[in-house]
């Protein structure tokens, strides 16, 4: 089937039909784009006072990855010059040059994706952030996984109705124990060795209890209709209880539970574990301190100095505040004007290039005794500020142990962790799927086109062309996105 | 088809110096937030900041929409769908004004009571 005005335009709009319907696809673009654009202004001019205010800074955030964000640029605007240059090469019949500028522009696209992947690794599995109950936050990384609540339990009990029960989820399979359940009706008691067996049983045991409630329900109202006043409640067991002879180790996610002591984890769909807590400390790797949430009266008794217990570290961060305060003084002073209070809880406090830990084989000058008897952990190293060091999340820090009772809320840099991360995970992944869905286009056209091109190379020219100006297009939003996520 | 080959050649040179330009501006912008004597207004980013930056990232935007999609010589059946697009990209901006006011608040304003404005208490 012939698709007309491929080449030609057509008469009445002046245009080839793709050409007109890749400027409505762009529009609509715009307008997706356009949303996301409205709502960073929204969530950043809407900050509220200590939820995520002051809305971070660019440059604080990525640090390293500014320079990675500012090569990504130069590559995508070297990949549009390649897209254009591709196109005149078809203009000119010339295939090997197209080829050559084609390839190039996919390779630029690769280049881009891979920066981007080593970007959102760091964020999403190398730094974390503990905020404490008081607003001062510590960035760094928590180690072996002590988010998790550790717990040796002996028995659980849980619902049988709704789902598994989520502790399932948390042992470890090497480590089921044998549970033993005692069964309802007269007879040995069910041992239950895997997580399989375990579901299996508890699929069919709900069956049953859905089928007793059914039966129950049934007698209530026949009674009730023969006449009895006040028939039988219906009352039926519908929870259960599993042990196990020897310990078994729960490793809880707080996320899944609601509350937990030295002797139960209560989990949020009503399951509990009971047994003994052996630890929820937090074995934190701090990286720095950020005090921007906290009053500027409350920062010197923050709880942040219980949890660091270094008076160097602490000493370092206030020197460095001083100086940016300074800093502050003179711009106001050289005006005529002192430093509006708006700004003292701004920017002024913002420590995120002070580092707290150190080099655990160099220029060691800080207090190393263990302080948390025998944790290893315990000890705070502190070395002088490096904050080219800061990017890459290089080792050589020191490490502490953080309460769970004083953790307002902790994770990694991801979408959850403030809304600055929120809008920008949701912006620069929806332009990444675009990049990946343009370079698979225009890859298309160069390794699937010189059949197209030997029929006629003009239609092969206006395919490129309509892919060009959406591969412009996605080089645009970046030109945008690179400021306002890596700069402002 | 000499003149046009002659034609394209302009057109490389165009699309050459536009992608230096391009290169250059994004040193600008880089410029303006690692280097501190283009740091307006006090330390760190303030309203002067975000101007600058967006005013070069415009220029950019232009640039690349100008010359690379061709928008300085399209057919006026773009320019009329860019318009509405135009118009309606505006209008996404000019909601985020809600962020700086508070109509609730302000319905609050216009209520006296015999004690004095209620949001005075």
């Amino acid at each position: 089937m012939e698709i007309p005005h491929e080449v030609t335009p057509r008469r009445d709009t002046g245009l080839y039909n793709a050409k007109l319907g890749v400027w409505l696809f762009l529009a609509s673009e715009v307008m997706l784009f356009g949303g996301l654009f409205s709502a960073y202004v929204f969530l950043r001019l809407g900050v509220q006072d200590g939820v995520d205010n002051p809305w971070p800074w660019g440059l604080n955030v990525h640090k390293g990855f500014v320079w990675l964000g500012f090569i990504n640029t130069l590559v995508l605007i070297a990949s549009s010059v390649g897209v254009v240059f591709a196109w005149v090469a078809l203009k000119e019949r010339n295939w090997r040059r197209f080829q050559i500028y084609m390839y190039g522009v996919v390779a630029c696209a690769l280049v881009f994706m891979g920066i981007k992947t080593v970007e959102y690794n760091s964020k999403l599995t190398k730094h974390h952030g503990i905020k404490l109950v008081d607003n001062s936050v510590m960035e760094g990384k928590i180690l072996d996984n002590t988010d998790e609540i550790r717990f040796e339990a002996k028995s659980a009990a849980f619902g049988l109705q709704g789902s598994a029960p989520i502790f399932l989820n948390e042992i470890a399979e090497e480590d089921f124990p044998t549970f033993t359940v005692q069964s309802e009706e007269e007879g040995d008691p069910v041992q239950l060795t895997s997580r399989g067996e375990f579901k299996r049983w508890f699929v069919q045991r709900r069956r049953e209890v859905a089928s007793e409630l059914a039966d129950e329900r049934k007698r209530y109202r026949s009674e009730l209709a023969k006449g009895a006043a006040a028939p039988q409640p219906v009352s039926v067991n519908t929870s259960a209880t599993v042990t196990s002879e020897e310990p078994f180790t729960v490793r809880a996610n707080p996320r899944n539970t609601v509350t937990h002591s030295d002797s139960t984890i209560n989990f949020r769909d009503g399951s509990k574990v009971e047994g003994v807590l052996t630890g929820d400390d937090v074995i934190f790797e701090l990286h720095e301190v950020d005090m921007q949430l906290v009053l500027p009266t409350r920062q010197r008794d923050s709880i942040l100095w219980d949890v660091v217990d270094d008076e160097g570290a602490k000493k370092m961060f206030f020197d460095a505040q001083t100086k940016w305060y300074n800093k502050m003084r003179d711009y106001y002073e050289a005006r005529g004007e002192t430093i509006p209070e708006k700004m003292l809880r701004g920017h002024k406090l913002n420590l995120q290039n002070v580092h707290v830990g150190g080099g655990h084989g160099g220029k060691d000058h800080g207090d190393e005794g263990a302080k948390g008897g025998a944790d290893q952990h315990a000890a705070v190293h502190h070395s002088e500020t490096n904050p080219s060091a800061s990017g890459g999340g290089k080792g050589d820090y020191g490490s502490i142990t953080v309460p769970r009772e004083k953790i307002k809320f902790m994770g990694n840099h991801g979408p959850r962790y403030n809304n600055y991360y929120g809008i920008y995970f949701t912006m620069t992944a929806l332009h990444g799927l675009h990049v990946v869905g343009g370079a698979i286009v225009l890859l298309y056209f160069v390794v699937f086109g010189k059949r197209i091109y030997k029929k006629n190379p003009e239609h092969l020219a206006n395919r490129v062309e309509v892919g060009g100006l959406f591969w412009h297009f996605v080089d645009l939003i970046w030109i945008f996105l690179f400021p306002i996520m890596y700069l402002l | 088809m000499s003149e046009e080959a002659h034609d394209w050649g302009k057109h490389k040179k165009t699309y050459f110096i536009v992608g230096i330009l391009l290169f250059i501006f994004t040193g600008i912008t880089l410029a303006l937030g690692l280097w501190a004597p283009l740091d307006m207004g006090p330390p760190g980013p303030t309203p002067a900041d975000y101007v600058i930056g967006l005013l070069v990232a415009s220029i950019k935007a232009s640039l690349v929409a100008l010359i690379f999609m061709h928008l300085n010589h399209e057919k006026g059946l773009i320019y009329k769908m860019l318009l509405f697009t135009f118009l309606f990209f505006v209008g996404l901006m000019v909601l985020t004004m809600f962020t700086q006011s508070d109509p609730i608040r302000e319905q609050f304003d216009t209520l006296e009571t015999t004690e004095g404005k209620l949001t005075e208490q």
